[in-house]
């Protein structure tokens, strides 16, 4: 079996005329956090929905703890944890029964009970427990999120991908969060997030990709991309609009700084 | 079987149907409505099969082949509607990101979506088909096995329906994209339901019990003496009960059929989709057609883009334009209807015309009021959560609900001027009776539609998915109100009308007390149809301000 947890090999994905991943090579080892970063439209939730296996891919190969994704798709989404960035939660349920739901989609059978015990665990930490009886409609969209959370992390799986995870969290959901993914990844688990925030891909990534036009044009940890001289002293924000191409929005911030200033 | 994947399904169906809230003051008046429904269908039924089978042999034969032929047509439509749903329910359903992300077996997928689906689906058509089939068991006086017969046979086609629907929808988006799949066989349903609609109308079934047409017996007899669909389930269904209502006996080949085919329609649905689910469902998220370009839009007034915004939307989506088929066939057929009608020319039957002219002020209002139903009385909900934007706006409400009103009360008054100038022509109407129905119309129409933009503003639902989902209980308090409306206009100007036309045709003058007591009437029905419009909108307004 592969050390790496995460192997995508030349992953492309073509829908209709627009090519939206193309040739994508990584490799994700357990227990690392691995930030996937682009402007929109770049192809990162079309990346994350192929390693979810929510879509085929047109070209390439992608394999989770050793398993192919294609011919062993059911090994890999039991290994396999989701987290999307507008999450379809049940609104007739109750936030209980909805992790019993997904706890009976990922049966553990070599720890009975664990699920449920982990569950009450993050719905202490994230301030749930006293709306678990209460139905989803009744959430506001950052319960949502945290519900969702709770959901994937009582699985305890190997690889965790999480599209955008810190979207309409408070600030301390958002800290708990961060913490807990770093646990997590002290304990094995490998988590794949992709996110617009440099602050939270910087604090919290081990490497990073970034991916522009469905092409990765940058990968490593941050301080082996500070290595080439035309990035050295930049911050991620900075070696982001660079690498992407917007460092021509710099001019203009300057110039609305500039134009700010004189007003 | 696990029953994991229902779980969602039941209890939010408990939740649902237990929790606080579930049963309200709106619940008591619907249930009340659907058992009003199935005692008249009972009735109706009861009442058309006794009249049959009262007459010879013939008239048993006729109510039978009706009987088959309910059947048949209660399983094409049960296919049709199976295949839209399974489309959205297989492909289409938003806890798919759940449920195919999960590690579970397609084949299990498949059983849950089959089972909610043919729930989905068949409820309405097994409780209101129920009355129907029983109708036939009394009128016959069926033997004690008909009714078990009949609560295994109903959901078991149902189920057949159901399943076949599925297989063919896991080929069909294998083959072409999810949305495009739904599209098409939603074009299908449709000329499906307009097909039938005119082969039933144009046929002219008033002619059955006409002694004239007779002429051809043999051949009418030997025709619908024939067993009806026997490749079809609902042919097997149809014949099974109809030889058990005819000679009491059970033909256990029919029903051994009905009984297997259910369990192999699961064992060929769970093979197609471990085969092709995953491809079909892949391909259902690509068919965003986001690389379409449209033109870039002008600077415009507000008015002006709420007009092409209201057009636009409902162009762009296929669900609403393709209702235009509908429409047109609903015209075809009313139309029709004046042509076929025997009228002569002879002074008593220009009274007749006149007359029919009358109450087709009624028919034209009742139409428009039905249209308005369907397509103005959701146009606030429709805004959905997007109405913020114009709340939020400098635009005022009131300014907004009169560009509403304005851009659907054009159409509806074309449709309405249509309808009259035609079937008056093909009544050979003229003179008062030709202005006053295109004026009465014309009022009515203008009220139907105030009136359902203003209930429509009062239970404007933002959440619904589409514009039919959102008719609901102020549908029906619109649908009733307008009627109510309809009649006081129709009955306080039947008199002065009536005096005022009579008059005309018999001595070819207008004689000055019943000219002004129908201007009385006039000036009146204007008055009263302003106040209604009035009001009911300005309740629509106020209630569409930010509280």
């Amino acid at each position: 079996m592969s050390k790496d947890v995460l192997v995508l090999k030349q992953l492309s994905k073509q829908f209709d005329r627009l090519t939206a991943v193309d040739g994508i090579d990584l490799q994700v080892g357990a227990g690392e956090i691995f930030g996937f970063l682009g402007p929109n439209g770049a192809g990162k939730t079309t990346t994350i929905k192929m390693i979810a296996g929510l879509l085929l891919p047109t070209g390439g190969s992608a394999s989770i703890c050793g398993h192919s994704l294609t011919s062993e798709s059911r090994i890999c989404r039991q290994l396999t944890g989701y987290i999307p960035d507008r999450p379809y939660l049940y609104e007739k349920l109750t936030g209980g029964e909805y992790l019993n739901f997904i706890a009976s989609l990922y049966p553990d059978t070599t720890e009975p009970g664990r699920q449920q015990v982990r569950a009450e665990q993050y719905l202490q930490l994230f301030d749930l427990h006293q709306w678990r009886n209460n139905l989803i409609e009744s959430y506001s969209h950052g319960m949502r999120q945290k519900l969702i959370m709770t959901s994937m992390l009582m699985l305890d799986l190997p690889l965790l991908v999480v599209d955008e995870p810190m979207v309409g969290l408070d600030p301390k959901s958002a800290r708990i969060v961060k913490e807990l993914f770093r646990k997590k990844a002290r304990h094995g688990t490998t988590i794949f997030l992709s996110t617009h925030s440099m602050e939270i891909a910087e604090e919290l990534c081990d490497r990073v990709s970034i991916i522009v036009n469905g092409s990765i044009i940058a990968s490593g940890d941050i301080d082996s991309l500070r290595q080439d001289p035309s990035l050295a002293g930049k911050n991620l924000e900075e070696l982001f609009l660079q690498l992407t191409g917007a460092f021509e929005l710099q001019h203009v911030i300057a110039a609305l700084r500039e134009d700010s200033a004189g007003n | 079987m696990q029953t994991r994947l229902f779980l969602p399904f039941l209890c939010s169906a408990r939740n649902r149907l237990l929790g606080r809230g579930a049963v309200t003051l709106k619940t008591i008046p619907l249930t009340l409505l659907g058992l009003a429904i199935c005692v008249v269908l009972y009735v109706i039924t009861w009442r058309a099969v006794s009249y049959f089978h009262a007459q010879s042999e013939l008239g048993i034969i006729l109510s039978m082949k009706i009987y088959q032929m309910a059947w048949i047509t209660i399983f094409i439509m049960l296919v049709f509607s199976s295949m839209i749903a399974g489309v959205s329910t297989l492909y289409l359903s938003k806890d798919n990101e759940i449920m195919v992300a999960a590690p579970i077996g397609w084949a299990e997928l498949f059983r849950m979506r089959l089972l909610t689906t043919f729930f989905n689906t068949s409820w309405m058509v097994l409780i209101f088909t129920l009355p129907v089939f029983a109708a036939f068991g009394t009128v016959f006086q069926a033997g004690p096995l008909y009714w078990p017969l009949l609560l295994v046979t109903i959901p078991t086609t149902a189920l057949i329906a159901s399943g076949s629907a599925m297989l063919l929808v896991i080929l069909l988006v294998f083959l072409f994209p999810a949305r495009r799949t739904k599209d098409i066989i939603f074009y299908l349903t449709l000329c499906f339901g307009i097909l039938l609609y005119l082969v039933f109308r144009l046929m002219r079934p008033e002619d059955l019990v006409n002694p004239e047409k007779y002429s051809q017996f043999v051949e009418y007899l030997a025709a619908v003496s024939n067993p009806a669909g026997p490749w079809l389930p609902a042919g097997w269904t149809a014949n099974l009960l109809t030889v058990y209502l005819l000679d009491r006996q059970i033909d256990w080949l029919l029903l051994g059929l009905l009984l297997c085919t259910p369990p192999v329609l699961v064992f060929l649905g769970e093979w197609l989709m471990e085969r092709f689910f995953i491809g079909g469902y892949s391909k259902s998220q690509e068919s965003f057609g986001g690389y379409r370009r449209f033109r870039p839009p002008r600077q415009r007034s507000s008015r002006s883009w709420i007009f092409r915004k209201e057009l636009i939307s409902f162009l762009r989506d296929s669900r609403e334009w393709s209702q235009f088929f509908m429409i047109g066939a609903l015209v075809v057929v009313y139309l029709y209807n004046f042509k076929v009608l025997p009228l002569e020319s002879t002074f008593g039957s220009t009274y007749v015309a006149n007359l029919i002219s009358f109450g087709n002020i009624g028919l034209t209002g009742f139409l428009a009021a039905a249209l308005a139903a369907r397509f103005v009385y959701p146009s606030i909900g429709a805004e959905g959560e997007a109405f913020y934007l114009i709340l939020s706006s400098p635009l005022s409400i009131a300014r907004f609900f009169w560009y509403k009103y304005l851009f659907y009360v054009i159409p509806f008054s074309l449709l309405t001027i249509v309808l009259i100038v035609v079937s008056n022509h093909l009544l050979q109407i003229s003179g008062p009776m030709w202005w006053i129905s295109l004026f009465a119309s014309l009022l009515i129409c203008w009220t139907v539609v105030a009136m359902a933009l203003g209930f429509g503003a009062m239970y404007a639902d933002y959440h619904a998915e589409n514009r039919s989902a959102s008719l609901g209980i102020g549908a029906v308090l619109y649908f009733f109100c307008a009627a109510a409306y309809l009649l006081v206009i129709l009955l306080t100007g039947f008199s002065p009308v009536y005096r005022l036309v009579r008059r005309w045709i018999f001595h070819r003058g207008l004689p000055l007390f019943d000219t002004l007591l129908t201007g009385g009437w006039v000036v009146a029905a204007i008055l009263v149809s302003l106040v209604i419009g009035l009001v009911v909108s300005r309740r629509g307004i106020s209630a569409l301000q930010p509280k």
